[in-house]
């Protein structure tokens, strides 16, 4: 039956959901709590002294004047710093649309039934889509508590997109996986692969914060994470080419993963 | 003949890897299982049961060959195909978190006629005397292989495909499953189950298909396949083997391969007990141990002209 699969999924991963989302925005609520602490005055003055390639590296760069601000605090030094943190879960549950249960004989069972595998694909990828938007929905609801728990006074609307813009993000590593997961058959060198994926962009954007200006500063550009600014999000809003890039490259590799899949051997 | 066939293979192959390290699982597999008939595939480790098991399945590729079930093509029409079917794999994975009751009730779901398969499901737990309200992780081997079955047949499927499924099932669990499985050849239904345990396949099968390194040896039925009519006997006197009992047993024409070791005797009757039991009398016998011929011994006694029909 049509839905069947996304049902169950969903089921399974509620708690999880819950979990990761209840941790995240745990982590949100305490940076909020601290915004108070700061005076973002003497934190510009401070900022002011360090050169521009430090800056660059610590994810404030030309966002100065953003982050000396309640928002652009919580934007850069918690969703620009933690987007590593946030690819975890989109990578976890990537590996649990084929590779975690193809190792363990569970899609054995799933495939007998009277199921394509492309359906099996796709249902379980709008599963954990929707369970990316529970956890990034719980991460907003964290910024929002640690406003009034500490009547910062921060300006939550302009957080929103910020916070939602998460989601393309997330999608786009989770669909990531789930073609690595399908290229590469078995769960370990499929974990090993995307892991080594996500931290050398990650390691690449940073390259190319610091080098601005230099010839490395272009390889900033091949990595993922280099369009998810949130202190260009905070000033401009949801920058849809970057949205739709996110998106396009997200469908992209779930069509390339269901011809894949559905040609190889399951399995072995 | 085969147009009318549950399970048509047709010269299928399935090799993994490729140059040097290629190695064949399949080789030219063709076999026809007829409606109404309980199909013992069987072989030793290895042989390419479960490689063919996952052909049939589509959850691998033939590298040659088609297989089809129901006249259906094994890959191209599988959802349909596994509408009919109900499949136990050898090795049963299912999501620990999960009970019992909830796995039925999302395999139901997948399959689409939720409330009746559940019905049918508690039904077939309570024969199989398991408790589906625990989670699989709380589960022995062997009521994990129960709730296997469970799931394979609560559908009412027209096809069982089972990899060795009496694998961890405890004795009167057997005798369950074999009054199970002929139920549903009094419907007209089909089960084509693997195996490497001939008295399994002796108890419930009608015909027999032998595979060995991937190639089909032999379809018989059963009754041809295990009237080989030999056994080996051990036997262990209480003073080492007398000589003249050793030449006695030696001279016997039903004794081959006769081997002495210190107090013990081993050697293969083919016959009657009776001249070895009198021959055995010139000595003191503290034990006498029959064992049944293995799958692999009949399979070297069919080959070498000794077994049925031969």
């Amino acid at each position: 039956m049509t839905g069947a699969v996304f049902i169950e999924i969903f089921k399974q991963t509620w708690k999880q959901m819950l979990a990761w989302g209840l941790g995240l925005a745990a982590l949100a609520m305490l940076v909020v709590l601290m915004v108070p602490l700061f005076d973002m005055q003497d934190m510009k003055t401070l900022l002011e002294s360090f050169p521009p390639f430090i800056l660059a590296m610590i994810g404030v760069g030309r966002d100065l004047e953003v982050f000396a601000t309640n928002e652009g605090f919580v934007a850069i030094g918690f969703f620009g710093k933690s987007a590593l943190i946030f690819a975890v879960y989109p990578v976890v549950m990537g590996m649990r649309i084929t590779a975690e249960e193809e190792d363990n004989g569970i899609m054995d069972v799933l495939l007998s039934l009277p199921v394509s595998r492309a359906q099996v694909l796709v249902e379980k990828f709008l599963a954990y889509c929707v369970s990316i938007v529970g956890v990034v929905a719980l991460i907003y609801l964290g910024v929002g508590i640690g406003d009034s728990l500490g009547n910062v006074g921060l300006d939550v609307g302009r957080l929103t997109e910020v916070t939602f813009y998460l989601i393309p993000l997330m999608i786009f590593v989770m669909a990531a996986t789930m073609l690595v997961a399908a290229l590469a058959r078995r769960r370990m060198v499929a974990l090993g692969v995307i892991t080594a994926f996500v931290v050398a962009s990650f390691s690449l954007q940073t390259i190319g914060l610091a080098a601005e200006g230099t010839v490395a500063e272009p390889l900033g550009t091949v990595s993922f994470f280099s369009y998810y600014n949130a202190g260009d999000i905070l000033r401009e809003g949801f920058i849809w080419p970057h949205i739709a890039g996110y998106i396009a490259l997200s469908l992209v590799m779930l069509g390339a993963s269901l011809v894949r899949y559905e040609r190889r051997d399951v399995g072995v | 003949m085969a147009a009318s066939s549950v399970i048509d293979i047709k010269g299928l192959s399935k090799i993994y890897g490729s140059g040097s390290k290629a190695t064949v699982a399949l080789d030219k597999l063709t076999l026809q299982v007829q409606p109404g008939e309980i199909f013992g595939y069987l072989g030793p480790n290895g042989a390419g049961k479960t490689t063919t098991i996952r052909v049939l399945l589509d959850l691998i590729r033939p590298s040659s060959g088609s297989a089809s079930i129901f006249g259906m093509d094994a890959r191209q029409q599988s959802v349909e195909i596994h509408q009919r079917i109900g499949f136990l794999p050898g090795e049963l994975s299912l999501w620990q978190g999960r009970s019992g009751a909830q796995v039925i009730h999302y395999i139901a779901s997948v399959r689409g006629d939720i409330k009746s398969i559940v019905k049918q499901a508690e039904e077939l737990a309570a024969r199989l005397k398991l408790d589906i309200s625990k989670k699989v992780r709380d589960l022995s081997s062997g009521n994990k292989r129960k709730l296997g079955l469970v799931i394979a047949m609560m559908h009412s499927p027209d096809l069982l495909i089972l990899d060795e499924p009496t694998n961890g099932l405890d004795p009167l669990v057997q005798q369950t499953f074999h009054e199970l499985m002929n139920e549903f050849r009094d419907k007209g239904k089909t089960v084509f189950l693997s195996s490497h345990v001939l008295s399994e396949v002796q108890a419930i099968c009608d015909r027999v298909g032998i595979l060995r390194d991937g190639d089909l040896k032999a379809v018989q039925s059963v009754d041809a396949l295990t009237d080989v009519k030999f056994r080996w006997v051990h036997v262990q006197f209480r003073d080492g083997v007398p000589a003249e009992v050793a030449q006695g047993l030696r001279n016997l024409p039903a004794v081959s391969e006769f081997n002495a070791d210190g107090p013990h005797a081993r050697m293969r009757l083919q016959g009657d007990f009776d001249p070895l039991l009198r021959t055995l009398g010139a000595g003191y016998v503290e034990q006498l141990h029959v064992e049944e011929p293995t799958l692999e011994d009949i399979f070297l006694a069919y080959y070498s002209g000794e077994g049925a029909g031969a």
